[in-house]
């Protein structure tokens, strides 16, 4: 007993003097996080809400962006911090299945994602937040034409429209977001002839994977995350997008105040999903996280706070719809929530996950994407390294496969190297192993030249652009840079309107960046800015969801 | 002998002398108990008075982890003290799989139902599916399991609202409880009886597999099944099969919600059914203390009156209590499931499938 207690003692000083030590550190470097992530860089996916001492890390899908006021109420009234990250919901899945210890917290769209992710069996609590279908959203004066207004329409009526030319749309990837996922599923149930649900033998069949190939040809733009689709249909100009009815009626708040015409929504009775939005808790063995956990819970689900999620057209609840709230579900816009919600059946996991590669792999529009990489003089070192480290990620498929990142079979990828000038250009038209690891191969071997114009770059990449049909592909420029560049922004312009085509310019960060320039671009030409050395594995997944 | 280390030796004599004092005087610690629980307990396990009795009398801290009954007997069990599936069929899993365990007992029992909402019930009455009896409502498994077979649609018994074909949901076979006993009672009701024999086995198993795969995705909680089901509507969930504790929780808990939905939403005892009987296996001594805890009357009380498991002691079991419609007195029709082996077969071939 006494040799117990004097090892006991013993341990105990241990433990007492290593975490004084220990702690403090711990504390500094936190705030030092903290600040570097307060600069607010624009590729930062993850935002703060409030600014209390207590603080609770939600990893999301960016449909939640807007209840961001919503939340910051919670989190000034109980002195607390809210870190939301945002992303895509099967990027959710992939991060618990990599047990992250990064997050208190998972609120992605659909539970089938917790589900499928939570191998570990750490997520607890989970509880839906709200409830809404995946839908189309129409330009009310198409859906007329089309004959979609006022009438049960079905998947096969939406692909005829497309197929017929009559209609292109925005969607998210599949491989993504949950949205895209769901619409996309809805695609291959209609294009199956409306099995009980799909399984693999589906997957296989010859006739439905030149169909569903061809419908997804009539995607104009896809992006990573539901938000983003939202704010890129509302800078461009489209006639449709598949969405949360929630950010539908949220589009058309807007569109309405700016006196456009609004999007009408239609469920295909054939081929719809429905989003429930769970919130979990992620047990990491602190009682005291999960106290506050269970208290941001609470105060989502309470009626106060329902009530002002439906004003933001989510439905909620076991209740349905309040009364004072009907009218934020307008029926001109097609809403309707007296209709029963009819949605397709899930397959099942494995099948789920064959469907996914197929469409990351064969299926969706194949991507033509040129590369414009910065080999001048501020690139040398850490920055010339960064940039073939990334490129490496992307062309080395078995690297990119556990992404989901892989390349489509029929997709072109260009580099342009550049330094004041444009250095060598390398491409290869096909998304075989082979082909990508030559370029890979061409890439490693490039050396640093001496001063920076990037607008060159982008003029030689439209150029190369010019020489495809482009509805046939997903087309992107991706600018991997320090962004600090002689200045030709204006020539640039010129140069992007005469091409009069929608192609994003996306940027990733490199070396001792400046967002500045790249900024610039991307407003322009309605893309993003990435940082690279935060987190490039987000930057790919992120760029590859646009194209 | 520097000023510090003078200092040091200060702080130590003084850690020694607290540490030695709280050794001797402090009152007992809480126990930190750890295993894995069925979604389906969640709530008891949650409720402030549950855990008040669990660490005042007995001094135990309860924690969980959720996994599925089947799930949990093959996790990973390290510093867990018990696990708490919803059959004794992961018990049975357990002796074959890892052995005796150290102790092990049933400590709740709740039917396996089947919940819908009105309208529904009413097409099934009317198509000869579900018979009123004493204010209850009882479907007839064996002509249900066929209609569901035979891919009768919900528009052919008269709700063409719904999409596709009459179907119930439950969770995964494979992983969770709930599932795996409806997966045991389809069987014997295709089998128009226990089954029992190899031959059995291989006769309905193709109408097994049909049945469970049609059902594509399936949840791994019956707890999130439930939740699903009240939330997302009568075109997303039109029938589940969950456990009949579900639903008198949820009116206890939530009196406002409940009072608005309570006539949409229906229980209907498959006839015959499965208990569904609730065995902790203790995997050290912590295990076993806390299942002596969970006999206690006063759990065993409170595990009824708010969270409907029917248990041993609670005497007569009053359901008007709940205020849902159709729960019965006295569940009467019951069926075995199938044995370990055979269920175990069925399960290894809904795996494949």
């Amino acid at each position: 007993m006494k040799k117990r207690i004097l090892l006991l003692i013993l341990g105990l000083i241990l433990i007492l003097t290593g975490c004084f030590g220990k702690d403090s550190s711990d504390q500094e470097k936190s705030s030092d996080q903290g600040k570097s992530s307060n600069q607010g860089k624009s590729s930062s996916k993850t935002t703060e809400i409030g600014s209390g001492s207590k603080v609770l890390k939600i990893v999301s899908g960016s449909e939640n962006k807007e209840l961001e006021d919503i939340m910051r109420e919670f989190a000034d009234d109980n002195k607390t911090k809210i870190e939301m990250t945002y992303m895509g919901s099967i990027d959710i899945m992939r991060e618990l299945q990599s047990e992250t210890d990064s997050y208190d917290a998972v609120w992605p769209a659909s539970n089938i994602w917790i589900s499928m992710g939570d191998n570990s069996h750490r997520v607890k609590h989970i509880e839906s937040t709200t409830i809404t279908p995946v839908v189309f959203g129409i330009r009310k004066s198409l859906a007329e034409e089309l004959g979609f207004v006022g009438k049960e329409v079905s998947i096969k009526d939406i692909m005829e429209a497309i197929e017929n030319g009559k209609l292109k749309f925005c969607m998210t990837s599949a491989t993504q977001s949950n949205s895209g996922a769901s619409a996309y599923l809805g695609f291959l149930n209609a294009l199956a002839g409306s099995p009980e649900v799909i399984t693999e033998e589906h997957l296989k069949d010859q006739t439905l994977q030149n169909n569903i190939t061809k419908l997804l040809q009539g995607v104009d733009r896809s992006s990573g995350s539901s938000e983003w689709l939202k704010t890129l249909f509302l800078n461009g100009e489209y006639d449709a997008m598949v969405n949360y009815e929630s950010l539908i009626i949220t589009t058309n708040q807007e569109l309405v105040s700016r006196g456009e015409e609004p999007l009408y929504v239609v469920y295909p009775y054939d081929g719809m999903s429905i989003a429930d939005s769970p919130l979990g808790y992620i047990d990491n063995g602190n009682q005291k996280q999960e106290e506050l956990f269970l208290k941001f819970q609470e105060y989502i689900t309470s009626d106060e706070t329902q009530d002002k999620l439906q004003k933001l057209g989510r439905r909620t609840g076991y209740q349905g719809i309040f009364d004072n709230n009907k009218d934020v579900f307008n029926s001109d816009w097609g809403l309707d929530t007296e209709k029963v919600l009819s949605p397709i059946k899930t397959p099942k996991a494995d099948v789920l996950n064959e469907a996914l590669n197929l469409y990351q792999s064969d299926f969706r529009k194949p991507s033509l994407t040129i590369y414009c990489l910065d080999f001048s003089g501020s690139m040398s070192g850490t920055g010339e390294e960064q940039v073939k480290e990334a490129m490496d990620l992307i062309l080395d498929q078995d690297k990119a496969s556990s992404l989901f990142i892989q390349a489509n079979q029929a997709e072109i990828n260009y580099v342009i190297f550049f330094d004041d000038r444009v250095l060598d250009t390398a491409f290869v038209e096909d998304g075989s192993q082979e082909s990508l690891s030559i370029l890979n191969q061409r890439v490693q071997e490039q050396s640093i030249g001496g001063g920076t114009n990037m607008y060159r770059a982008l003029d030689e990449a439209l150029d190369c652009l010019a020489k495809y049909d482009l509805s046939q592909y997903n087309p992107a420029i991706v600018l991997m840079t320090d962004g600090r560049s002689d200045d030709g922004f204006s020539d640039f312009m010129i140069k992007y309107d005469e091409f009069g085509q929608d192609i994003p310019v996306f940027s990733i960060m490199f070396g001792m960046s400046d967002s500045d320039q790249l900024d610039e671009i991307a407003n322009y030409t309605n893309a993003r800015v990435f940082d690279g050395r935060e987190d490039l594995v987000g930057a790919f997944r992120s760029v590859k969801g646009y194209n | 002998m520097n000023k510090s280390k003078i200092i040091g030796l200060g702080v130590l004599l003084v850690v020694i002398i607290t540490v030695i004092a709280f050794m001797f005087f402090k009152p007992k610690a809480l126990q930190k108990v750890d295993g894995y629980l069925g979604g389906e307990k969640i709530g008891l396990f949650e409720d402030e008075e549950f855990k008040s009795i669990m660490s005042k009398d007995y001094g135990l801290d309860v924690n969980y982890k959720k996994a599925g009954s089947i799930d949990m007997v093959r996790a990973d069990k390290e510093n867990m003290n018990y696990l708490f599936p919803a059959s004794q069929t992961a018990l049975e899993l357990y002796k074959a799989e890892i052995g005796t365990p150290k102790k092990s007992e049933i400590i709740l029992n709740t039917p396996l139902v089947l919940y819908t909402h009105a309208n529904i019930k009413d097409k099934f009455i009317e198509h000869g599916y579900v018979v009123e009896e004493n204010g209850s409502w009882y479907m007839d498994m064996e002509k249900f399991s066929g209609a569901i077979i035979e891919g009768k649609t919900w528009a052919d018994i008269g709700l063409p609202e719904l999409y596709g074909s009459v179907s119930v949901k439950t969770t995964d076979p494979t992983k969770s409880n709930s599932g795996n006993m409806f997966a045991g009672l389809i069987a014997n009701s295709i089998n128009k009886g226990v089954v029992d024999s190899k031959e059995d086995f291989s006769n309905i198993m193709p109408d097994v597999k049909n049945f469970f795969g049609k059902m594509g995705y399936m949840d791994t909680s019956s707890h999130d099944l439930f939740e699903q089901f009240l939330k997302m509507g009568v075109g997303a969930y039109p029938m589940i099969a969950a456990y009949e504790n579900q639903i008198l929780e949820f009116a206890v808990s939530h009196p406002e919600d409940w009072e608005k939905i309570g006539q949409d939403i229906v229980i209907i005892y498959p006839t015959p059914t499965v208990y569904s009987s609730h065995v902790m296996i203790a995997l050290d001594e912590l295990g076993e203390e806390t299942i002596t805890a969970l006999t206690d009357n006063k759990i065993q009380d409170l595990a009824w009156k708010k969270h409907g498991f029917r248990t041993g002691v609670s005497g007569a079991q009053d359901p008007s209590v709940f205020g849902v419609q159709g729960v019965t007195n006295q569940i009467n029709k019951v069926m075995p499931m199938p044995d370990f082996k055979i269920m175990e077969m069925i399960i290894e071939e809904l795996k494949n499938y």
